[in-house]
């Protein structure tokens, strides 16, 4: 025991009690978003390989060995080689902002994503960027930034199609902000705290997707919409739009467009597999196994990613009027259901 | 609901995929394949009926010894017209079909190099037709 | 009341835009320019633009001999080749006054058939994308292979067959080619199956596609237009069944109808006319006839008689034509092609006046048009 307690008396040096502490803390936050940046890496590299099997063909397989493991990063040297080009009739500091403003929001969100919980000498330390008491009312306000990196795009780029796109975006996303807000909220009301590791520390016993399906389902389908995968890419349907927002992209601009949405996916799937899947507390009966929580958030975003790609490769997509009728006659009674359904069992378990 | 497209769709996750590692594995080519044809000297009298026939004006008959055609692959449409009424059978197709070239000159085939061995049998990558 | 092609106005009120679906788009089977007037997402005007890849294939046709023809006609519609070659062959027969063989006549609806099984898996393949559901579309494109490899092994060339000669044709069947056929033809049949149940079963796709671009049977007699759209809408007019060519009065199968003439019809009748194409071929490869599959002596240089002569056929797309005036010597006078794409081309701008811009690709999808067939 003694080897242990050295080393968390000297984590807690490093991280508290030093006077660089809140630097080194930021180097960490860093850290933990170019971790979350690799996993969005990871899963570019999951869909091309997964949809393929779905779809009866192979994914990349020649750069990199077998199983084509640095194809990413030979299409972002590809993306660097390109010619940047502004169209003429561009807004040229929307065009410029508008991935940067995407991509920012995704890294605030992540601001405050938990890996774990560790307690050391009866303290409580979250591995996260910033633990806050209201973390999950951050989160909401924060998710409605990405709205604004799209449509910045779409009206910025000086295109019809683009610009058309954006009016459906901006549609679709008010239509599912609702929705998703609700059941974030019934969660809190359940697990009686707005923070989101009191939320996962509330379900050491059951997880909530047992305790609230209908939430699960509603804010996995408002979830998909606000991120913008299939059946809900109406605004990248190449079909009517071209590409739809980022149609105007070329080079490593649309390389960061491109990369934003799968960074928000990945935000996403994370967001899930702590409010809903347990976070860090292994499997409902069987408990830990012994693996620290680290392992098991990332296990379920895993997972959660999986399924995110098995709904892309099997389903059409809808029409931009059945996504409105969808968020607003739908999704939203039920939600406002699933809020009434949260508070009495809510009650019910304090 | 949507739910037999998500059962499905699995379900295919577990059948074999069916892409084909081109160039390592090259595919099974029928025997009536109709690929560069290849000239037999002894045959052809150099009467010209191939080059009359040919729709897109590819075949050109030159001296080199006798009377000999010679093709342009540029613009080779390979319909087969060429082989089937030439009088001898002079003419076959085999099924060599990997006839890119760097240079423009390059794609017009003398009579030599329609007589020669045929490249893709002597380096093996000709399939046989399954039953 | 007729339907005339009108010019496109600009927009008058802030809130219309003026969108070029144009040459070059990812939606198309080929260049066209498609201008729409909307309003929101409402269209209120259309109007189609042709001609981007017009090749002058008429003109061509009567510098050429009748045998040279054969394989430039295989190119009117590279995807439905046969069909152009078949109607081709018959129209020179009958100028030539010779019959083809028994054994030919066979031969030749078997890779007709063939042709429209893998046009159709290919059409609805094209549509499965304009919808959004990319799986679909790999899916056909796996069958597609099995099918195309059936007909490499008889003609010997995948798309652009240049097979029937006159007469007879050009191959016979190679040896061991009926269990093959039947082995493939067995399995694609299940798959087909499995993809009409997963796609009339997806609450979805069939929100997308019911009720959508409804052609109304009056409509499509107006603008000529034949083949699986009109079936769709209910009408039983297939050639095969109205005036038998080759040996279609003695082979037992269905015409396919349906009564809605919405897209999902459209897409259920290309579905069904695929298992009934599996069926012809199955009995022509049991009542083939043993003996010659081409004419004793094929001259290289063919004179008919002066006269004119019109053959049909039913096209995976429509109805094809050929209208081929000959005045006795090797190449033809003139040479008319009635083109199926053309007239279900034409019949899309009215049927996209009321509905919203993310029909267009459905419905223009469905109608399976082939611009290369339709500028020629």
């Amino acid at each position: 025991m003694g080897v242990i307690d050295i080393i968390m008396d000297s984590l807690v040096f490093i991280f508290a009690g030093n006077p660089f502490a809140p630097w080194i803390r930021g180097i960490l936050g860093g850290l933990v978003i170019g971790g979350v940046f690799g996993g969005a890496l990871v899963m570019v590299y999951l869909e091309r390989k997964f949809l393929g099997d779905i779809q009866s063909r192979i994914g990349p397989n020649r750069v990199g060995g077998r199983f084509g493991l640095l194809q990413l990063i030979a299409d972002a040297i590809k993306l660097f080689t390109k010619e940047d080009i502004i169209p003429a009739r561009a807004d040229k500091w929307l065009f410029i902002g508008a991935p940067i403003v995407a991509l920012t929001s995704g890294f605030l969100m992540v601001a405050v994503l938990p890996f774990d919980l560790l307690v050391i000498k009866g303290n409580e330390y979250a591995i996260a960027v910033s633990r806050m008491d209201i973390s999950i009312l951050y989160l909401e306000a924060v998710s409605g930034l990405a709205v604004f990196g799209l449509f910045m795009a779409g009206w910025g780029s000086g295109s019809k199609y683009s610009m058309l796109a954006g009016f459906r975006n901006i549609a679709k996303m008010i239509g599912y902000e609702v929705p998703l807000g609700v059941s974030i909220i019934s969660v809190a009301v359940m697990a009686h705290s707005l923070d989101i590791v009191e939320i996962v520390e509330a379900q050491s016993s059951i997880w909530f997707i047992i305790a609230q399906p209908l939430g699960f389902v509603i804010f996995g389908i408002a979830l998909l919409a606000d991120l913008g995968r299939i059946p809900f890419d109406q605004t990248e349907a190449e079909e009517e739009l071209i590409a739809g927002w980022a149609t105007e992209y070329s080079g490593m601009r649309w390389g960061l467009a491109f990369f934003a949405e799968y960074f928000h996916a990945v935000v996403g799937a994370l967001i899930v597999s702590l409010i809903f899947l347990g976070g860090w507390n292994g499997l409902p009966i069987i408990g830990n196994l012994g693996l620290p929580g680290v392992i098991w958030v990332l296990f379920k975003t895993i997972m959660v990613i999986m399924i995110f790609i098995w709904i892309r490769g099997a389903l059409p997509r809808l029409r931009i009027d059945q996504v409105s009728d969808l968020g607003w006659k739908v999704l939203l009674p039920l939600a406002l259901l699933n809020l009434v359904w949260a508070t009495i069992i809510g009650l019910m378990w304090a | 609901m949507v739910l037999k497209n998500l059962h499905l769709t699995l379900r295919n996750v577990y059948t074999k995929s069916v892409t084909r590692l081109y160039p390592e594995e090259i595919m099974d080519l029928p025997d009536a394949f109709r690929g560069q044809q290849h000239l037999d000297k002894e045959k052809c009298v150099g009467c010209g009926i191939c080059s009359q026939i040919c729709p897109n004006d590819v075949i050109e008959i030159v001296k080199s010894g006798k009377w000999y055609p010679q093709f342009d692959n540029g613009h080779c449409m390979f319909c087969g017209l060429c082989v089937e009424f030439c009088p001898n059978g002079a003419l076959s197709m085999t099924k060599h079909f990997e006839l890119a070239s760097w240079t423009r000159e390059g794609t017009i085939y003398s009579p030599d190099q329609l007589a020669a061995p045929n490249k893709a049998e002597l380096e093996g990558r000709t399939g046989g037709y399954k039953k | 009341m007729t339907h005339k092609a009108t010019q496109i106005t600009s927009p008058t009120k802030p809130s219309e835009i003026l969108l070029h679906l144009g040459p070059q788009h990812p939606l198309q089977p080929g260049p066209f320019l498609l201008d729409l007037k909307i309003e929101g997402e409402t269209i209120k005007e259309a109007e189609l633009k042709i001609g981007y890849i017009h090749k002058g294939m008429e003109k061509v046709f009567e510098d050429r001999t009748y045998i040279q023809i054969l394989p430039l006609a295989d190119r009117i519609c590279y995807l439905a080749s046969n069909s152009n070659n078949d109607v081709y062959c018959r129209g020179v027969e009958e100028l030539l006054g010779i019959e083809p063989t028994e054994r030919a006549k066979y031969l030749r609806v078997i890779t007709n058939e063939l042709c429209r099984i893998q046009s159709h898996l290919l059409g609805i393949g094209e549509y499965t994308t304009d919808v959004g559901f990319l799986t679909m579309f790999l899916y056909m494109i796996r069958e597609r292979e099995g099918v195309v490899s059936l007909l490499e092994a008889i003609t010997g060339s995948r798309l652009n067959h240049n097979y029937a000669r006159f007469g007879g044709v050009a191959n016979d069947l190679p040896p061991g080619y009926k269990e093959m056929a039947l082995k493939t033809l067995g399995e694609l049949k299940k798959l087909v199956k499995s993809h009409d149940e997963m796609m009339s079963s997806d609450s979805i796709y069939l929100s997308r596609t019911k009720g959508v671009g409804v052609l109304t049977a009056k409509q499509a007699g107006e603008l000529g237009v034949a083949g699986p759209p009109l079936r769709a809408s209910g009408v039983e007019y297939d050639l095969r069944r109205m005036e038998p060519y080759l040996v279609y009065n003695e082979l037992d199968f269905k015409v396919i109808t349906q009564t809605d003439g919405d897209v999902f019809s459209r897409v259920k009748v290309r579905l069904l006319e695929i298992l009934e194409s599996i069926y012809i071929i199955e009995q022509c490869l049991d009542q083939i006839p043993s003996g010659p599959y081409k004419q004793d002596v094929m001259p290289y240089i063919t004179r008919p008689k002066s006269g004119e002569v019109y053959s049909r056929i039913e096209d995976p797309r429509g109805e094809m034509g050929m209208y081929i005036i000959s005045d006795g010597s090797d190449k033809p006078y003139r040479f008319r092609i009635r083109g199926p794409a053309f007239a279900t081309a034409q019949a899309l701008p009215p049927l996209l006046i009321g509905s919203y811009v993310a029909d267009v690709a459905a419905i223009a999808a469905s109608m399976d048009s082939c611009t290369s067939e339709v500028d020629r």
